[in-house]
């Protein structure tokens, strides 16, 4: 009983903030001075009508789709060519060098991407242009494509941590057996990744895409280090639009109605799936 | 026996919790000598203790100046506090980051909070408003008439800072946005001249790119977006006169049947061939140092780029590289912001504060602090020779001579703070994929949904 105390006082502070959250986005503060007369949806309206809110969204969704899907497939290749690695020294060497990138802070890794993404000086046009091709590649600066180029970044970052996911999922004894089962029945090594691993690692994935899907859904540092939203406002996203009404306009108000938007999509999208995710998980 | 121990840890809580609530017993007050006085028939027994130690005067300062050539401008600050009062002992909250951005946030928050620091460092215009508005400073207009203030600086300056007529806040200095920095050499081996308007700009870009076609004209680094505001605001400027730029940012203009913000945005979309490709990954000292590197030859930027120059390139001013108000058509304006402190409400030392305020005031602060930080000194007393470089003097004579000629920027804005990101988005989003409908509806559209016409309509001017 008396344990449960600051587990009490954990559960009013994250709960209690929510709600305060909540009650904030429905009340009328606007400069410092808070102000906390109800007005209703008075700055939801205010929100959705934004131009900048609907580029958002859209930016969001790319995130969510592009920022997921493209590291899960590749992390099951990557942890299926590593299982199949004859020399288990070098694997375990690969392997932390995988996952090496998850460990750094995205301030670090947006800053280092944004030098290689320069356009007259950085790596990836300078390689590119000693190979002879004239790289008319912008990257972050291009208007059309900034955003795939930031989602890049947030892949290369995350790689490592699916692959590590993927991989504890694969060594069940179950699967090992029906490997080598199949192995002696003379399957292939793709006939086997196919239809016998990836069949079978399928509740671990959903960890796995729930926590990228989190993770996607809240960007904000990569956006605000390498491109501050722009060019123009072509990489915004909800979480630093939550930032610049907040701090910049100092629209408290609304930007607590964009965190409580981050939040209800937070709970369509993810809650569900986790607990469905877990639930098989430890079935 | 689960229950009873549960049972025995709540009472000794209980206990433990009774026991700290016990008064303190109260220490004696130290006794330095005790005199009996004898009168016929009664006897006065009088204890004589101590005079209490003096409060320790402390003051708590806000400020945002800690990266490289600002620390020591603070530096500066302080000493010229140290000198006049000793006894004071300055608690700083500095908050790494330019541009006072994150200093911003924990400012508010404290703000909020209720405790305040006694000063902060803020811009004049819509940023000092948003504090005035909130109720966090206090007027100081018995300090201003102490100090004759509003007759040694700007008229403009003091009308930046005041609200409702009253001065907020005490200015130590004026950073001027519309200079256009290039080349002198490039300049010199071309036979051109420093372009003083938008006509003669592109024709030296023309020729530039004759000449040298690997090399950019314009340099731009819009990554904090306020960049390309500022290249915006010379052409503004230029096609409308100082009254309209005004009336623009305070709303006045309708903008959506405007032929002059038609115009200007049609302009700009003519210069953007000229300027660097990958401006919306460069921030505003790294397009500096594409002129320093001669892969720009010009760049449209404020005083504090002089010592990017000097220390980031080792370009000396007058010799590598020169400086010309831009434009100087219709007339010669500068489009300024101040660097000032206040006295907040709430304030815990508002002596020291006041004092602090003074030296803020006074010569022996601005003229070392100013000179190492970048801007103009507030005062117009000032020698303008103490600043070491052609570019400032010339600028601080002309201030002196033509003080109605300011005219508040992009930073300490006209534009209420609620609107300034979106005009600079606007513009950054112009500059990106040029739409000149698109861009004249946002900008209408911004004047209504943030009302700025009832917001800006406190700035005077001229």
């Amino acid at each position: 009983m008396v344990f449960l105390f600051p587990m009490l006082i954990f559960l009013i502070i994250l709960y209690g903030t929510l709600v305060w959250t909540i009650y904030v986005s429905f009340s009328d503060w606007k400069t410092i001075t808070p102000n906390y007369q109800l007005v209703g949806f008075k700055w939801y309206q205010f929100i959705v009508a934004q131009p900048r809110f609907w580029v958002d969204v859209q930016n969001n969704l790319k995130w969510l789709i592009l920022g997921v899907f493209p590291t899960v497939i590749l992390a099951i290749f990557l942890a299926y060519l590593l299982e199949l690695s004859p020399f288990p020294v070098v694997e375990s060497y690969v392997r932390t060098l995988i996952l090496y990138p998850v460990a750094m802070s995205f301030i670090v890794t947006g800053t280092i991407w944004s030098w290689m993404y320069e356009p007259n000086r950085g790596v990836f046009n300078t390689l590119l242009r000693e190979i002879g091709i004239n790289s008319q590649l912008r990257f972050t600066t291009d208007p059309q494509n900034a955003t795939y180029w930031l989602i890049l970044i947030f892949i290369w970052q995350y790689l490592g941590f699916a692959v590590i996911i993927t991989q504890s999922s694969f060594r069940t004894s179950e699967l090992q057996e029906m490997i080598e089962a199949a192995t002696v029945d003379g399957a292939g090594k793709l006939r086997i990744l196919f239809s016998i691993v990836i069949p079978n690692i399928r509740s671990g994935l959903m960890v796995l895409v729930s926590l990228l899907l989190i993770s996607t859904l809240k960007v904000f540092d990569i956006v605000y280090i390498v491109t501050f939203g722009g060019p123009g406002i072509q990489t915004d996203v909800l979480a630093l639009n939550m930032w610049i009404t907040t701090f910049q306009q100092r629209l408290f108000s609304a930007g607590a109605g964009l965190g409580v938007i981050i939040f209800l999509m937070a709970f369509i999208l993810i809650i569900p799936y986790t607990v469905y995710a877990l639930r098989k998980w430890f079935e | 026996m689960k229950k009873l121990s549960i049972l025995m840890l709540v009472v000794m809580l209980a206990g433990a919790v009774l026991t700290a609530c016990q008064p303190a017993p109260a220490t004696p007050e130290k006794i330095i000598e005790t005199v009996i006085v004898e009168k016929p028939g009664e006897t006065i027994v009088q204890v004589v203790t101590p005079t209490p130690a003096p409060k320790p005067k402390k003051l708590e300062i806000f400020h945002w100046w800690t990266a490289p050539g600002e620390r020591e401008a603070a530096d500066a600050m302080f000493a010229a506090l140290k000198a006049k009062h000793p006894d004071i002992e300055v608690v700083e909250n500095p908050v790494p980051g330019g541009g006072g951005v994150s200093h911003r946030v924990v400012l508010q928050s404290r703000i909020i909070a209720g405790i305040p620091p006694d000063t902060f460092q803020t811009l004049g215009g819509a940023e000092l408003k948003n504090y005035v508005d909130s109720g966090a400073l206090q007027p100081l207009d018995d300090l201003w008439k102490e100090l004759d203030y509003a007759n040694v600086i700007p008229g403009p300056l003091a009308k930046a800072v005041t609200v409702d007529g009253h001065p907020y806040v005490v200015p130590l200095n004026m950073h001027i946005q519309n200079i256009l920095y290039y080349n002198l050499k490039l300049f010199e081996e071309l036979g051109l001249s420093a372009p003083t308007k938008f006509d003669e700009l592109l024709a030296a870009c023309e020729a530039i790119k004759a000449a040298k076609p690997d090399m950019v004209c314009l340099g731009l680094g819009s990554k904090e977006k306020w960049g390309d505001a500022f290249v915006f605001d010379s052409i503004l400027l230029e096609e409308g006169g100082p009254e309209y730029y005004v009336k623009l940012f305070k709303g006045e203009i309708d903008v959506a049947n405007d032929p002059v913000f038609r115009a200007s945005l049609e302009k700009f979309q003519k210069l953007i061939p000229y300027i660097n490709s990958d401006h919306a990954g460069l921030t505003w000292d790294q397009s500096v140092a594409l002129v320093g590197s001669e892969k720009a030859a010009m760049v449209i930027m404020g005083t504090w780029a002089i010592g990017a120059f000097v220390k980031g390139s080792n370009w000396q001013p007058g010799v590598d590289f020169g400086a010309v108000t831009f434009p100087q058509v219709p007339e010669r304006i500068l489009l300024f912001h101040p660097d000032c402190y206040g006295l907040a409400t709430n304030a815990p030392n508002p002596e020291e504060t006041l004092n602090w305020l003074r030296v803020v005031a006074s010569p022996e602060l601005q003229i070392p602090t100013d000179v190492t930080q970048g801007g103009l000194f507030a005062r117009t007393d000032i020698a303008p020779t103490e600043f070491p470089d052609p570019i400032r003097q010339e600028l601080q004579t002309y201030v002196s001579q033509n003080p109605g000629k300011l005219i508040l920027d992009q930073h300490g804005s006209i534009l209420p703070a609620t609107a300034q990101p979106i005009y600079w988005d606007i513009i950054s989003a112009f500059l990106a994929q040029p739409d000149v409908e698109k861009a004249i509806t946002e900008t209408a559209n911004m004047m209504v949904t943030y009302g700025v016409k009832e917001a800006s309509a406190w700035y005077q001017w001229p």
